[in-house]
């Protein structure tokens, strides 16, 4: 559908995915950006690093999305102004909560998925709706893909639950190497069925040594 | 008074480059019951006589020391009412960050927030500047700090202050008892000692009001039998 006065957001499609960690934070997205059935590029970046230790990554709408990650830059420039130190993650999460929600009677049509460190260097993932409701999780997936995602996700990386008899062991920690290849995995088995996702793949990875980025090609189909 | 003939308007400087009112509000604090305040290693502590003015005041309704957060504590010098605005408007601003950021605010923020409510009241039309200055005390992520704030606006840190009638001395004195390695108690002691030099009568848990906040963060005022407590191993 096209830009009018009563229709005014697009859908650019794509998947995000974040995993925490005990001392990392992995977040990926493919870089497809697409309007109806056609491309517009291969390679848009969706995600957004808004602090040493915080990235945002969003799909949807990617016109309100880059409005809202200056939103935000703005006003983590401010807060650093003031305190003269960096925001934390959960700070960050909130102040992302009350920034959807103030556009709650005209969104942002955003689907965000926040990772970082928090305060005790420990691996966060906070995850969105397009009007600010939030939670802290172990892992999560948004986006054309998310279908797709979260059900793989869920199989891998799901804690059993505490009622179960015989008590079963809480997942074993996965480690940052196993992590990444798990992202890999689940956005190549995305690619296969999702038309909006694919080209390549940018993953972003926080950790105590700071932050690094890889890249993978998708298909381009 | 030479320059009276230009207090009549905030928004005009005397010819000598004084805003006017806010030494006459300065004037109503120096005028005002002594408070004080001492940062410790481990802690914070301030206080303040608490004189009715008659014997058939419930003195246990009145408490001038409050909280602005469960961690910050605030007492004053002038104007009770005014203070009372100023608590108020300050423990919305608290609010309104912890709903920003989920995180409590730093005592910096809100002693410069409170500041610039201040300096708002001098520049404003129709309104006067608060006729009070604030002690502000309080233990966050930075340790243990101690604020002044002025009917200016103008804020500063202190390691120990004095408001109020007694200014000079208190300070002199304080100047003299300060160390920086201080613990929560020796400060008390040293603000009750501060306080007894200019008083009048005979000071007792009743008459003056103590409020402390030590690394646990949690700032409380002192109940009048723990401040005769106090008193006692004073004397």
């Amino acid at each position: 559908m096209a830009l009018s006065r009563d229709w005014m957001y697009e859908n650019n499609g794509g998947t995000c995915v974040a995993i925490a960690g005990a001392d990392y934070c992995v977040v990926a997205a493919d870089t497809r950006l697409s309007i109806g059935y056609s491309i517009y590029t291969r390679d848009y970046s969706k995600i957004c690093k808004l602090t040493e230790k915080c990235v945002l990554a969003s799909s949807g709408f990617q016109g309100d999305i880059k409005a809202l990650q200056k939103n935000l830059a703005a006003k983590h420039l401010i807060y650093q102004h003031q305190h003269n130190k960096q925001m934390s993650c959960p700070a960050m999460a909130q102040l992302l909560s009350n920034t959807l929600y103030f556009k709650r009677f005209f969104p942002y049509y955003a689907f965000n998925v926040l990772g970082g460190l928090d305060n005790e260097g420990k691996g966060c993932v906070f995850t969105y709706d397009a009007v600010g409701s939030y939670e802290r999780v172990g892992y999560s997936a948004q986006g054309s893909g998310s279908t797709l995602v979260m059900p793989i996700l869920d199989n891998q990386l799901k804690s059993p639950s505490p009622l179960l008899l015989p008590a079963r062991d809480a997942v074993t920690p996965l480690s940052e190497a196993d992590a990444v290849d798990m992202v890999k995995d689940v956005f190549a088995s995305a690619t296969e069925r999702d038309i909006y996702t694919g080209d390549k793949l940018e993953i972003v990875i926080l950790n105590a040594s700071g932050v690094r980025r890889e890249f993978m090609d998708l298909r381009k189909d | 008074m030479g320059d009276s003939q230009y207090s009549f308007s905030l928004t005009t400087f005397s010819p000598s480059g004084k805003l006017v009112q806010i030494e006459h509000a300065l004037t109503a604090v120096g005028s005002g019951q002594t408070s004080l305040g001492i940062k410790a290693a481990n802690g914070v502590v301030i206080a303040t006589e608490k004189k009715l003015p008659s014997i058939l005041v419930d003195e246990t309704s009145v408490q001038k020391i409050q909280l602005m957060t469960t961690n910050i504590g605030v007492v004053y010098s002038g104007m009770g009412p005014d203070s009372r605005v100023l608590v108020r408007k300050s423990r919305k601003q608290a609010q309104q960050y912890y709903r920003l950021y989920k995180e409590p605010i730093p005592v910096t923020q809100l002693v410069r927030e409170t500041a610039a409510v201040m300096q708002e009241f001098t520049q404003s039309g129709g309104v006067r500047p608060f006729g009070v200055s604030l002690l502000v005390a309080g233990y966050d992520d930075n340790g243990p700090q101690l604020y002044q704030v002025d009917p200016s606006g103008s804020y500063f840190a202190w390691k120990a202050s004095a408001m109020g009638k007694n200014v000079s001395n208190a300070k002199t004195f304080l100047e003299k008892r300060y160390t920086d390695d201080m613990e929560l108690d020796d400060a008390v002691h040293t603000a009750i000692l501060t306080l007894k030099e200019g008083f009048e009568g005979q000071i007792s848990g009743k008459n003056i009001e103590i409020g402390i906040i030590g690394a646990d963060r949690k700032f409380r005022v002192l109940t009048p039998a723990e401040i005769d407590d106090y008193l006692a191993e004073v004397e």
